[in-house]
């Protein structure tokens, strides 16, 4: 009998609940897919195209906006946020490129990542009849990154680069001539001798690759020299005298004390609050500062001045940093030729005008620098041009982001550069990374 | 309790006071940083020299609501589904390793105790290739599965010590009582039943609610990225600039549910999170 | 809370194999009906996973040059385990882990203590007041502590100004013991409630009549802590070790957060993630991800087998 009640009350109850439950899950289960569905839903439609951005102040969803208009419905863009770093940018990129998300229809790529992109066969080849279109009036180092074997996959859509920012007060007091070139020793003992600061970007993280890298230039060297090989087949240019050039103004400027007293965490704010604050006498940054500037510490302005990036040797001219942003058209997506047709109107001279002004982003074609509201907004704007044309870009292999990591890795904190071992060491380490005999 | 002196009063009030300074001052100084405007937020205070709203506005309605709005909701949606599940799921389970002697019972806690110990970051990697293949990449099931491994075994273990307590045998009087078993089940195990999984619930939806490694390794963008990994994608209004003001805002935004959660159910909770670990 | 440790009268006390009664194999098929669905699910979802990461990691597999795929059988675990990278991953988890649980131990203490003999007029407050750490979200959590530290915007420099070696612009992320100190003081601030609760409820087991016994007989509060509430309470600390410190080896978000891996702060689960996720290395970085899984299954089988934890036996589930 106990058994029958069992049995019965089960029948009751559990045999009651059982097909509800799975019903349920699966509405659950459903209604979260179907949601998803939604949340992504921007993908559906025949010309509705993703852009993903890299933050700015909204003027590349102006843009979009703008050229979704101007197509007369040929096509649709709506943007899509990456996160703020660029090393993060590449992950989340990279993971939908590896899952063949046919959303992938635009991106706004760091200059770095295109080799990588492309060797993986993620991007889109830009087609022949829009090359000239996409390179036109463009500063070299912009084509150079979208570049990857000889065939373009991106559209230059802004090209950055840093200048030396320092306080004239500064200048003048410690005797330094800033109309002519100076070298990273000079600022470094300016500073000393005034108890000021070099605001630098020394964090673990890209930026300081973009010190690093052109010091290295400026000193003549380049930390890869055959970027286009093979992992094991990687010849490495990090040892050796540009090397020891680059560690050792990074190792003085950390021994000297004049790197703040946050040098190893401090990025491009950091160097700027720096900059800005009592302490300031010299910073390498973007040319975003000066807006900033303006907005936020306008007591200060009147200081600043501006010149050509630090000589890493005092007898070669020195290669600024190269950066900014490449437009391109992910291979799995299912709208090429309407992307294109989208990159062109966002990469023309009349847009990168528009996002010069409303963004403080430097244009990637030559004309901008003439228009009347840039050299308004940018009383630097020829030095940022003259800057631009003989940049030097990061190192263009698609295995930048070890190489980043690794050179990151080696050469920090800057107080433990020591311009005999540290280039040696971290050359070594690459290698068997490259090789996958190391850890990363 | 005996007679406490006013001295051993004291001292105990004094330690509790210490506690609820504890618990409370990381959290007030997060709530202080989002009410200060940009300027006060390198001031190096504790306190915001005015309150502003800045900070809110801009991750509500402003620059940052892009990011996290969506988060939110994703958040919010996919902490409840998973929650749902795992409870639905270890009900059944519960009350099978509660009420039912079967060989087999103790394998099911054991492999509930090895999950819940698992280290999540171990299968991100299978997940994400297999996901990519599948399309559940960057899609709210592409993270409401794995949540179960981390729902699913707090809530076999906490409810099924919940359902070792009820006293089954009341539903035996019931029918006794005339009774059908249906009845019987609704009107008097239910009842006892509900608050353990009540509560059960709400330690699951913290887990889900914290996740932060599947939720910045399995999404990519607003279509199913949490909030907690939305905050350390967090920007400021330029590209380089320290988004302080806005993450703390937006941490403040998150913390509320949970505080709200604790304040109304707190003996439950408590209750909840020992008895699924000690029973001597 | 009480414990019912009678079996309820439906269950047969000893399921006899020599007649399996048709009860019983009732029993036991609706048994394995209710509970298969949890217990399949738990196993899909971690089991496939980690049997997979396994087979991956026997691969030399770059996602960005899958043309490149190549079968390397164990040399991603030769490597890893001869990096001086990996060893010092596992060191610095291993030093957070003992940090934590044994400040937790002695923090959680003092609080159950607290609680335990706090007015009860208040204690409703501090129950509600410690579960808020354990509720809150630990990224939250981490950038409230790094906020609070760092010398952009922190306080703590301004308060803590007159202990040496602190100063206006100390800088606590830029070197590795000050790193961690931040670190392991997030971690601590929000999970030492949860060890508090166990060791609460643990303390609730201990028999008052003892403790009166040994008051009588003229034991020193010390000794009553020593001689009685400890050994009577030996159950819910070890299963709060065993908990924390499995939680604690697995830590990321805190250090993901304020120091993503610099100044050698790196753990064990950053280490995984920058393998397989920013490099996309995918066999290296699921062999990371089963070494680490091998190291929690060593460190559980180290504490149920050295100090005899069974927790399914201290449930009465024998």
């Amino acid at each position: 009998m106990g058994v029958r009640r069992l049995r019965g009350r089960l029948d009751g109850s559990a045999g009651r609940a059982g097909p509800p439950t799975v019903v349920l899950v699966a509405t659950a289960l459903l209604a979260g897919l179907g949601l998803a569905a939604c949340g992504s839903g921007s993908g559906s439609g025949s010309n509705a195209l993703t852009w993903y951005i890299n933050p700015d102040n909204g003027s590349q969803a102006k843009l979009a906006a703008e050229c979704t208009a101007q197509s007369n419905g040929a096509y649709k863009i709506t943007t899509s946020i990456l996160p703020n770093d660029a090393s993060t940018q590449r992950e989340q990129l990279l993971r939908r490129l590896a899952a063949d998300d046919s959303s992938t229809d635009l991106m706004s790529l760091d200059p770095v990542f295109v080799a990588e992109f492309a060797q993986a066969g993620f991007l889109q080849q830009v087609p022949e009849d829009l090359k000239a279109d996409f390179t036109a009036d463009t500063v070299q180092p912009a084509i150079d990154a979208s570049t990857w074997k000889d065939k373009l996959y991106a559209a230059p859509f802004w090209a950055n680069t840093q200048l030396l920012w320092y306080r004239k007060s500064v200048a003048e007091k410690a005797g330094l001539d800033m109309s002519k070139p100076v070298t990273w020793a000079q600022i470094i003992a300016a500073a000393k001798a005034e108890s000021k600061t070099v605001g630098v970007q020394a964090n673990r993280y890209e930026g300081y690759t973009v010190w690093i890298n052109a010091l290295y230039a400026g000193a003549g060297g380049s930390m890869v020299e055959n970027p286009t090989a093979k992992a094991e087949q990687i010849k490495l240019g990090i040892a050796g005298p540009a090397g020891t050039a680059a560690a050792t103004v990074i190792s003085g400027l950390a021994k000297s004390g004049v790197g703040g007293p946050s040098l190893s965490t401090e990025d491009e704010e950091a160097a700027r609050a720096l900059f800005q604050g009592d302490t300031g006498g010299f910073m390498v940054n973007w040319p975003y500062v000066w807006s900033a500037a303006n907005e936020q510490a306008k007591d200060v302005v009147p200081d600043i001045g501006w010149t050509r990036y630090p000589r890493t040797e005092a007898d070669k001219t020195s290669r600024p940093p190269f950066g900014g942003i490449e437009l391109a058209v992910g291979a799995a997506s299912k709208h090429k030729d309407l992307a294109f047709e989208a990159a062109k109107c966002i990469t023309s001279t009349k847009s990168q005008i528009e996002y010069m002004v409303n963004s403080g982003n430097p244009a990637a074609r030559n004309a901008a620098y003439d228009d009347a509201a840039v050299r308004k907004a940018f009383p630097m704007a020829d030095q940022i041009r003259a800057s631009l044309a003989t940049a030097a870009p990061r190192p263009i292999t698609a295995y930048y982001g070890d190489v980043s990591l690794a050179v990151q890795d080696g050469f920090h904190p800057p107080s433990k550069v020591d311009p005999r071992t540290t280039p040696e060491d971290t050359q070594k380490y690459l290698l068997e990374v490259l090789k996958g005999d190391a850890l990363l | 309790m005996g007679a406490i002196s006013g001295r051993e009063r004291a001292a105990w009030l004094i330690g509790g006071l210490v506690i609820f300074v504890y618990a409370l001052f990381p959290v007030a100084w997060i709530v202080s940083l989002s009410f200060k405007s940009p300027a006060d937020l390198t001031n190096k205070k504790f306190l915001p020299t005015s309150f502003t709203k800045v900070n809110y506005e801009q991750i509500l309605t402003g620059g940052a609501k892009d990011l996290f709005l969506p988060a939110l909701r994703n958040s919010i949606g996919i902490a409840l589904i998973a929650t749902f599940i795992s409870v639905i799921l270890a009900m059944f389970c519960a009350y099978a390793i509660a009420r039912l002697n079967f060989p087999g019972r103790r394998l099911i806690l054991t492999t509930a105790l090895a999950v819940s110990i698992f280290p999540v970051i171990s299968i991100v990697t299978p997940l994400f290739n297999l996901w990519r293949e599948i399309g559940l990449y960057d899609t709210w099931a592409g993270l409401i599965i794995p949540y179960l491994s981390l729902t699913l075994p707090i809530s076999i273990w906490t409810l099924s010590a919940f359902f070792r307590e009820i006293p089954w045998e009341m539903e035996q009087a019931a029918q006794v009582d005339g009774a059908t078993s249906w009845q019987a089940f609704r009107k008097v195990i239910v009842p006892l039943a509900a608050p353990g999984v009540f509560t059960t619930a709400i330690i699951a939806f913290f887990i889900a609610w914290n996740d932060f490694v599947y939720g910045i390794s399995l999404t990519s963008t607003n279509a199913a990225r949490p909030v907690p990994a939305a905050l350390a994608f967090f920007t400021g209004s330029s590209q380089f600039e320290e988004p302080t003001g806005a993450i703390s805002a937006a941490a403040v935004i998150v913390t509320i549910p949970v505080v709200v959660l604790v304040l109304l159910f707190q003996r439950r909770i408590v209750a909840g999170l020992t008895n699924g670990a000690v029973k001597g | 809370m009480s414990t019912v440790t009678e079996p309820a009268p439906t269950q047969a006390a000893e399921p006899r194999r020599a007649r399996t009664t048709d009860r019983a194999r009732q029993e036991r098929s609706l048994g394995w009906k209710l509970a298969g669905p949890a217990f399949v699910v738990m196993l899909a979802v971690t089991a496939y996973p980690i049997a997979n990461a396994l087979w991956l990691s026997l691969f030399d597999y770059r996602l960005t040059d899958p043309t490149n795929r190549r079968f390397v059988f164990l040399k991603n675990y030769v490597v890893i385990l001869g990096d001086p990278i990996w060893w010092r991953a596992v060191g610095v988890t291993l030093l957070i882990t003992v940090i934590t649980v044994v400040v937790e131990l002695v923090i959680g203490f003092g609080l159950a203590l607290v609680m335990n003999k706090a007015l009860s007029l208040i204690r409703p407050v501090l129950r509600t007041v410690i579960l808020i750490p354990y509720a809150i979200i630990t990224v939250v959590s981490a950038f409230a502590w790094q906020f609070a530290f760092s010398n952009t915007s922190g306080f703590v420099n301004d308060w803590f100004s007159f202990l040496p070696g602190i100063s206006e612009t100390t800088d606590w992320f830029g070197g590795f013991w000050s790193s961690l100190a931040v670190i392991c003081a997030s971690e601590i601030w929000k999970t030492t409630p949860f060890i508090s609760l166990l060791l609460l409820a643990g303390l609730a087991q201990v028999p008052e009549e003892m403790q009166e016994a040994a008051q009588v007989d003229g034991a020193t509060w010390w000794q009553r802590m020593y001689k009685v509430t400890i050994p009577n309470m030996k159950a819910a600390i070890m299963v709060a070790v065993l908990f924390r410190t499995l939680d604690a080896f697995r830590v990321f978000d805190n250090v993901f957060i304020m120091t993503a891996g610099a100044q050698g702060t790196e753990t064990v689960s950053l280490l995984a993630y920058r393998q397989t996720i920013t490099r996309v290395e995918i066999g290296m970085g699921s062999a990371v991800s089963v070494l680490l899984f091998l190291c929690v299954v060593l460190i559980s089988f180290v504490f149920v087998k050295g100090f005899r934890i069974n927790l399914a036996q201290a449930r009465g589930e024998g």
